[in-house]
């Protein structure tokens, strides 16, 4: 089952299509990251989800409930944390935790203790003389400590400093295994440590959705070395990306790799190389050549 | 009922400087409420020194920052949680809006709803009247104060989503309003007081429920707002749609052959004197005959429209007017005004005119005696009031709880009047009557934040404008004239008349 489906979701707002047929599911248990570039449609995506925004038309649902209907009682079991949301910031840490108790049933004061020792939030001051680091720490730690079957996460890193950022990653981590989690990002160093799906939107579509380990594992850098510059193929395979030439050394990101199958296509259309080097890539590597080709990879 | 407490909790706790300063306001209200009715007027207190000046002060502050310290309190509790905008912590958490509507209306009712109603309460009690007998004015004021004031407050925050967008959403407000005005202005007759007009305010009312519905329901914001700005247009449509002219029609029937009053324009130069607001006046005077000894007749207003041979014209629409007329007086006298920049333009060729004149008839009614006693005394069916034995021409000064009666008459006969007579006034003659009049309104309390009224009652002869004072001793009659008729007098005004007035008016403005 899916704790987050949305299928054709599409979202404008007057002149722009902030969303355009968006269709993702996400599986119970998984570390879902929803990447893409500034004002790729993320945080509009993640809105709709949270019953913030209003969908134009599609369908989103949370734990099989449609978005429109995640309201009141249906978020004691959803959290949420954005870059962008307003907190109260007169409330102390620790009032603020003490208030949000009273709105769900199953708050769990030890793991409150638990997580406001884990980030190290100063109970007694405010959320508005906080650090932005420690303000993120402390929302993390109000949505966590009620066990929310769906953690939803919009950007939650942007402008952390990385000890902050290890520090919340590890604050989710923990408690991966009883949540699903859904976050937004632009940044791919940090979701690559712990995602376990990867999706990534680009001007409001859906370019792919898959397992990290399955996108890690298919795509490699290809890097081909011969006696002599080689005649470059006029129409290279589909699933051969950025290719370029320097003198004897040919360059391309293999985007459907097979040890077996590619270097069975590389003889079949440049004969026998004299080396044949398949390194792989990060993520940030995969996104940049997909970024580069314009085109689906899949 | 879980959440109603919390939320409830946390905005006293947020608010709690501001509560006590508004507390602090109420009380300072109700201190400068009672000294009002015991101090005398500000130029007598101008000689008691610093504490006199802190009370004038302070009388003339606390009522505005009273009411600065509520829009405050409501405008920061509905923004704690602000329905409008989508970036607010509590729109992703388990809210219950019903819940959350019910803890913002119960911080209102307990900051600003009880406090007003205990301190009117005791002002009440303080003024010497029981508080359990004007329970349902007291009521009926918190209701009043609910609608016009705190619900159209809640609604503005409720559609916006800082105290600046508050602001700039009230300032909208004040601009509608002399919109509004300015459109009255150009609409003729829109002054006359129509059932219409309450229609104005329950749309206000049902739109304000219905913005803070929208909002806390489904967080609306743009709809909401929408809403709010149709029904400034709708009352704009009603004041420019209204037929006035078939309504006044309706209310003041054309006078019947045996209506006690006859018309007739007098030119009175004397009377045009004056140009007053750039209008210049138009003396008429009514004869007066066949009013029977307890009836009189007051003038409520009057349109006049003017024409000449060219096809210009103008029209007065219905401009109030106030003025009475008793079986002792021969005849009425009243001004109208008319542009004078109107009035020179039509000139410029022959004018007729068509005058109406609106009128109500009154019987006099359940007259009783009473002579004012000596110091404080409990006039009946009013309050408490006092009269100055020193003062030739003071009438009497009374407290009034929550409403004056809907219409009171006060008549006395001058040559009984006990007051010593100044040292240039005249013995009254026989037969000389000085009346008073008291209007409140037929709700159970007149709008006000005090229920306590402070009102004088002034003496005078209609026929001659002379004020006569009111000293212990003097007797008094008591009665409620009863409206038995409206009626309206019309006139054609042709242009010989015309001519002999412009004639006396250009010969007063080369003086």
């Amino acid at each position: 089952m899916s704790a987050i489906q949305t299928e054709n979701l599409v979202k404008k707002f007057r002149r722009v299509d902030a969303l355009q047929g968006f269709t993702l599911s996400v599986p119970e248990g998984a570390v879902y990251a929803l990447v893409g570039p500034n004002g790729a449609g993320k945080t509009t995506a993640i809105k709709i989800l949270m019953n913030i925004l209003r969908a134009t038309s599609g369908r989103a649902e949370v734990l099989g409930v449609d978005s429109s209907q995640v309201k009141g009682h249906r978020l004691e079991s959803i959290g949420y944390v954005s870059e962008n949301q307003e907190q109260p910031e007169w409330m102390t840490v620790e009032y603020m935790l003490a208030y949000l108790r009273g709105f769900y049933p199953t708050w769990d004061r030890n793991l409150e203790t638990e997580l406001i020792k884990q980030f190290e939030l100063p109970r007694n001051r405010k959320l508005g003389h906080l650090s932005r680091g420690m303000r993120m720490k402390a929302a993390l730690a109000s949505s966590l400590a009620y066990h929310p079957q769906v953690i939803v996460l919009d950007e939650p890193f942007t402008g952390l400093d990385p000890l902050v950022r290890d520090e919340l990653i590890q604050g989710l981590l923990d408690r991966a295994e009883e949540s699903t989690i859904f976050v937004s990002s632009h940044d791919l160093g940090e979701i690559e440590t712990f995602a376990s799906h990867v999706a990534y939107l680009e001007e409001g579509k859906l370019r792919f959705a898959e397992e990290l380990a399955t996108l890690t594992s298919r795509f490699r850098e290809v890097e081909l070395t011969f006696d002599a510059p080689p005649a470059m193929p006029p129409q290279p395979p589909p699933n051969w990306m950025q290719m370029s030439n320097s003198s004897a050394v040919v360059r391309f990101t293999e985007s459907q790799f097979d040890a077996e199958r590619s270097a069975a296509d590389i003889r079949r259309i440049f004969g026998e190389p004299r080396n044949i080097t398949f390194s792989p890539m990060s993520l940030r590597a995969i996104f940049l050549a997909m970024a580069k080709a314009g085109r689906n990879p899949a | 009922m879980n959440q109603v407490g919390n939320i409830f909790r946390k905005d006293v706790r947020h608010q709690w400087i501001e509560i006590v300063v508004s507390a602090g306001l109420l009380i300072c209200f109700a201190w400068v409420k009672m000294g009002e009715w015991s101090r005398p007027g500000i130029g007598a207190i101008a000689n008691e020194g610093a504490g006199a000046v802190l009370y004038v002060i302070a009388g003339a502050l606390t009522t505005p920052l009273l009411l600065i310290s509520w829009m405050f309190l409501i405008v920061r509790a509905v923004h704690g949680e602000s329905p409008a905008g989508d970036r607010q912590f509590w729109v992703t958490r388990p809210y219950e809006w019903k819940q959350l509507l019910v803890a913002k209306i119960l911080f209102v009712i307990a900051f600003i709803n009880v406090p007003l109603f205990l301190a009117q309460t005791f002002l009440v009690y303080k003024a010497g009247f029981q508080p359990a007998h004007y329970l349902a004015g007291l009521l009926w004021l918190q209701l009043f104060w609910t609608l016009v004031l705190l619900l159209p407050a809640v609604a503005l925050a409720a559609v916006t989503r800082n105290i600046g967008h508050w602001l700039l959403a009230l300032l909208f407000v004040g601009l509608f309003a002399i919109g509004l005005s300015i459109l009255a202005a150009a609409v003729p007759s829109s002054s006359f007081p129509t059932p219409v007009d309450s229609i104005g305010l329950l749309l206000v009312i049902m739109a304000a429920i219905a913005a803070i519905l929208l909002q806390y329901s489904l967080r609306r914001t743009a709809q909401s707002r929408w809403l709010i700005a149709a029904v400034a247009g709708v009352i704009m449509l009603i004041l420019v749609a209204t037929p006035y002219r078939r309504l006044i029609a309706r209310a003041y029937p054309r006078a019947k052959p045996d209506f006690p009053l006859r018309l007739s324009l007098a030119v009175a130069p004397s009377g045009i004197h004056y140009h007053l607001r750039n209008r210049v006046p138009v003396n008429v005077e009514f004869q007066l005959s066949g009013l029977s000894n307890d009836s009189f007749v007051e003038l409520n207003g009057y349109i006049l429209t003017l024409r000449n041979s060219s096809g210009q014209h103008w029209d007065s629409g219905w401009e109030g007017r106030g003025g009475m007329s008793f079986p002792e007086d021969k005849i009425l006298t009243t001004n109208l005004e008319i542009s004078k920049d109107e009035l020179d333009k039509l000139s410029a060729s022959p004018i007729t005119g068509d005058l109406m004149m609106a009128f109500t008839l009154y019987h006099d009614r359940n007259q009783r005696s009473f002579v004012v006693p000596r110091g404080e005394f409990s006039f009946p069916d009013l309050g408490w009031c006092s009269s100055d034995p020193n003062n030739s021409i003071s009438g009497l000064t009374c407290r009034v709880a929550l409403r004056r009666p809907q219409f009171w008459m006060v008549s006395s006969e001058m040559a009984s009047s006990t007051c010593p007579l100044a040292n240039d006034q005249l013995a009254p003659k026989p037969g000389e009557i000085v009346r008073a009049f008291i209007r409140g309104g037929s709700d159970p309390a007149e709008p006000g934040l005090s229920p306590v009224l402070t009102t004088g009652i002034t003496f005078w002869q209609t026929s001659t404008n002379r004020i006569s004072g009111i000293c212990p001793g003097t007797p008094l009659t008591l009665s409620n004239p009863d409206d038995v008729g409206r009626s309206r007098i019309e006139v054609h005004i042709d242009n010989a008349w015309f001519d002999a007035y412009l004639k006396a008016l250009n010969s007063t403005r080369s003086q």
